[in-house]
């Protein structure tokens, strides 16, 4: 899924923060900028959320007695799940509750949703993670290949396959995995899981054709930023220069270029993140793995509003988590940002 | 009409618009024109290879696949034509009033559109069937809400960059209201952008309407789409591994000819870039060109 997708998160302008500790201490107003924009869209994250839920017509009460309840049950177990409270109040009750970890129960098992996403979350997070490590390598090793031979056909290569990825759904490269590794070669199995802390060799035999599955449309991304951001940095005259000061081309590329060209491969990955979390519920149903999304969608079935909710927030969460973190490393790398967004003469 | 006329001159683009061209007419026709009952199940040939009674082979329930790729053309393109009409309707004019709103009001519909941008679409889909129950207009409006923010960006990029030119100063200071700049002079400008953005989207929406039929989001079966199509064939890839080539060949050829005609149109019409830019395919050469011309003219 190639899309135009917008700037991420958090690089937004800092906000109005006293002039005085902006002058003095420049990454101060950009980390208390950041700070302000994730807590709103945190804050807004949860709106959204929440909104579902009060838009949502299936009645916890009624669906959890059956169809036998008489009005006064319903109004009984309504009274207790809290829902005759105004919005507001329910609101604010339900992000209390969720910043102290409690998300609510499930109106069918009166599991609490919290333990239900603390089991699934770990698979999620972690053939995530993985598949965030392959894409980097995937895409870096691509990217600047493709920028070596700027033009040559292992360019062509690269932005030929990167077209086609971006030309299929995620769950379609999957099969195609599956095809080939499952099916046809049989090393490796089509579905099934293994938790990283029982056996982590058996979890990499099963979690290693999900992560490669969510890993390209991703590494596909990186590899196209990172091609264009290095063939315009080896333009500029600190590359040129290196080089006619007789540096050999690996040293301009490792030493200088790559550090300025990381930045806008760091938003790229800031934006993939969503993509990777969104890509790991396609993976889970491919190879039925007992993650976070087949959580959601057995209880979107059923019409198990908290914890669908809490999935959404949950994941909206790491979401933002990442996007922070990515944000704080994009500051560090870069000596323009670190001096606060848009300074004079800033290159770009 | 010009512009299709400069879009008609680049091949890249003559392809891309004749390969749409034949997909929208599958999906006004196609259900009509299909040889077989997508939904009729000859359950004595049940996956079938390609024969002379079905090109394309059968299904697990011995459909015909090719009258089901054609018939279901129209719901999986009609699905994400509404996705991105409503992204559009909800983007465009809120980027377009950014450019005039005070900064607080502006910080805040950024911080919305970053917001929506976090929401991974799957799960926000899941959570959305979970909530206000599984149909398609749920599906598309959810889909349509979260890439509303990428209409909003570039938009918003456009007109802010048009605002300050001086044209438009200069017509406000002459006492133009701010509707008649937008219209006179802003929206012409825009609307190159947001034609690029949606040809873009549209690709995206089929990827992502696609994704949703896998997960068993949006259009329910027996009703045929590419999207559920590709998923019925995972049962089955022991048996048929060749299978989901057909959908998934279709589907490359509808996304990648969107997104070839993003591209020309950009360079067609000179659309500022979205604030993701994926390197062209032309470019290689002239950057090669120009670095050597620049290296030439540097160590002289």
């Amino acid at each position: 899924m190639s899309l135009a997708a917008p700037a991420p998160a958090a690089v937004a302008r800092a906000p109005h923060v006293p002039r005085a500790a902006s002058r003095s201490l420049p990454w101060l107003r950009s980390l208390l900028g950041v700070l302000v924009v994730t807590v709103t869209v945190l804050f807004l994250a949860s709106v959204v959320t929440f909104s579902l839920g009060a838009l949502s017509d299936s009645n916890p009460a009624a669906a959890a007695l059956g169809e036998t309840a008489t009005q006064q049950d319903i109004d009984r177990l309504n009274h207790e799940f809290g829902l005759d409270r105004p919005l507001v109040v329910q609101y604010l009750s339900w992000v209390g509750h969720a910043l102290t970890g409690d998300l609510g129960r499930s109106w069918f098992t009166t599991i609490p949703v919290t333990d239900s996403i603390k089991t699934a979350l770990p698979v999620d997070l972690s053939i995530a993670a993985l598949a965030l490590v392959l894409a980097l390598v995937i895409g870096g090793g691509a990217g600047i290949g493709a920028a070596l031979s700027n033009g040559g056909i292992f360019d062509r290569a690269v932005t030929l396959v990167c077209s086609i990825l971006g030309t299929l759904p995620p769950f379609v490269i999957g099969m195609a995995l599956i095809v080939v590794f499952a099916v046809k070669l049989q090393v490796l199995p089509a579905g099934g899981y293994v938790p990283l802390a029982v056996d982590p060799g058996e979890w990499l035999r099963f979690s290693i054709l999900p992560a490669l599955a969510l890993s390209l449309d991703v590494a596909a991304s990186i590899a196209r930023q990172l091609r264009t951001s290095l063939v315009g940095e080896l333009r500029e005259n600190y590359a040129v220069g290196a080089e006619m000061r007789g540096f050999g081309r690996r040293r301009v590329l490792f030493g200088h270029v790559l550090r300025n060209a990381a930045g806008p491969t760091l938003a790229v990955i800031g934006l993939a993140i969503p993509l990777i979390i969104g890509g790991a519920v396609m993976t889970e149903k491919l190879f039925g793995l007992p993650g976070i999304a087949q959580l959601a969608l057995q209880s979107a079935e059923k019409g198990d509003v908290p914890v669908v909710l809490g999935t959404l927030l949950v994941t909206a969460v790491i979401v933002v988590a990442a996007s922070l973190v990515i944000n704080l490393l994009q500051t560090a790398l870069n000596p323009v940002a670190r001096r606060g967004a848009g300074t004079p003469g800033g290159v770009r | 009409m010009k512009t299709l006329k400069a879009l008609w001159r680049i091949p890249s683009a003559r392809l891309a618009l004749l390969v749409l061209a034949a997909i929208a007419f599958l999906a006004v026709f196609g259900g009509a024109l299909a040889p077989h009952d997508p939904l009729q199940q000859y359950t004595d040939e049940v996956l079938q290879g390609p024969s002379s009674a079905h090109w394309l082979g059968t299904d697990y329930v011995g459909r015909d696949v090719l009258s089901r790729l054609m018939a279901g053309t129209r719901l999986s393109v009609l699905g994400a034509l509404e996705a991105v009409l409503i992204g559009a309707v909800l983007g465009v004019p809120s980027g377009l009033a950014s450019a005039w709103l005070g900064p607080r009001l502006e910080w805040i519909t950024l911080r919305i559109s970053d917001t929506l941008v976090i929401l991974p679409f799957t799960v926000f889909a899941i959570a959305v069937a979970g909530t206000l129950g599984n149909g398609l207009q749920q599906a598309m409006i959810a889909i349509g809400v979260l890439m509303s923010p990428i209409f909003y960006r570039v938009t918003r990029a456009a007109a802010i960059g048009l605002r300050r030119t001086q044209y438009v100063e200069a017509a406000e200071l002459m006492g133009a209201t701010e509707w008649w700049t937008l219209r006179k002079h802003i929206w012409s400008k825009v609307l190159p952008n947001v034609a690029v953005t949606s040809a873009q989207a549209m690709g995206a929406a089929l990827l992502v309407v696609a994704s949703l039929a896998f997960l068993g989001l949006g259009i329910t079966p027996p009703a045929p789409t590419w999207g559920g199509m590709l998923s019925a064939d995972l049962g089955y890839l022991a048996q048929q591994p060749w299978a989901p080539i057909f959908p998934a060949l279709l589907m490359m050829a509808t996304v990648g000819s969107l997104n070839l005609l993003a591209d020309s149109m950009r360079d067609v019409t000179g659309a500022t870039t979205a604030p993701r830019r994926r390197p062209r395919r032309t470019n290689a050469r002239p950057e090669k060109q120009s670095r050597e011309e620049q290296r030439d003219v540097v160590p002289a």
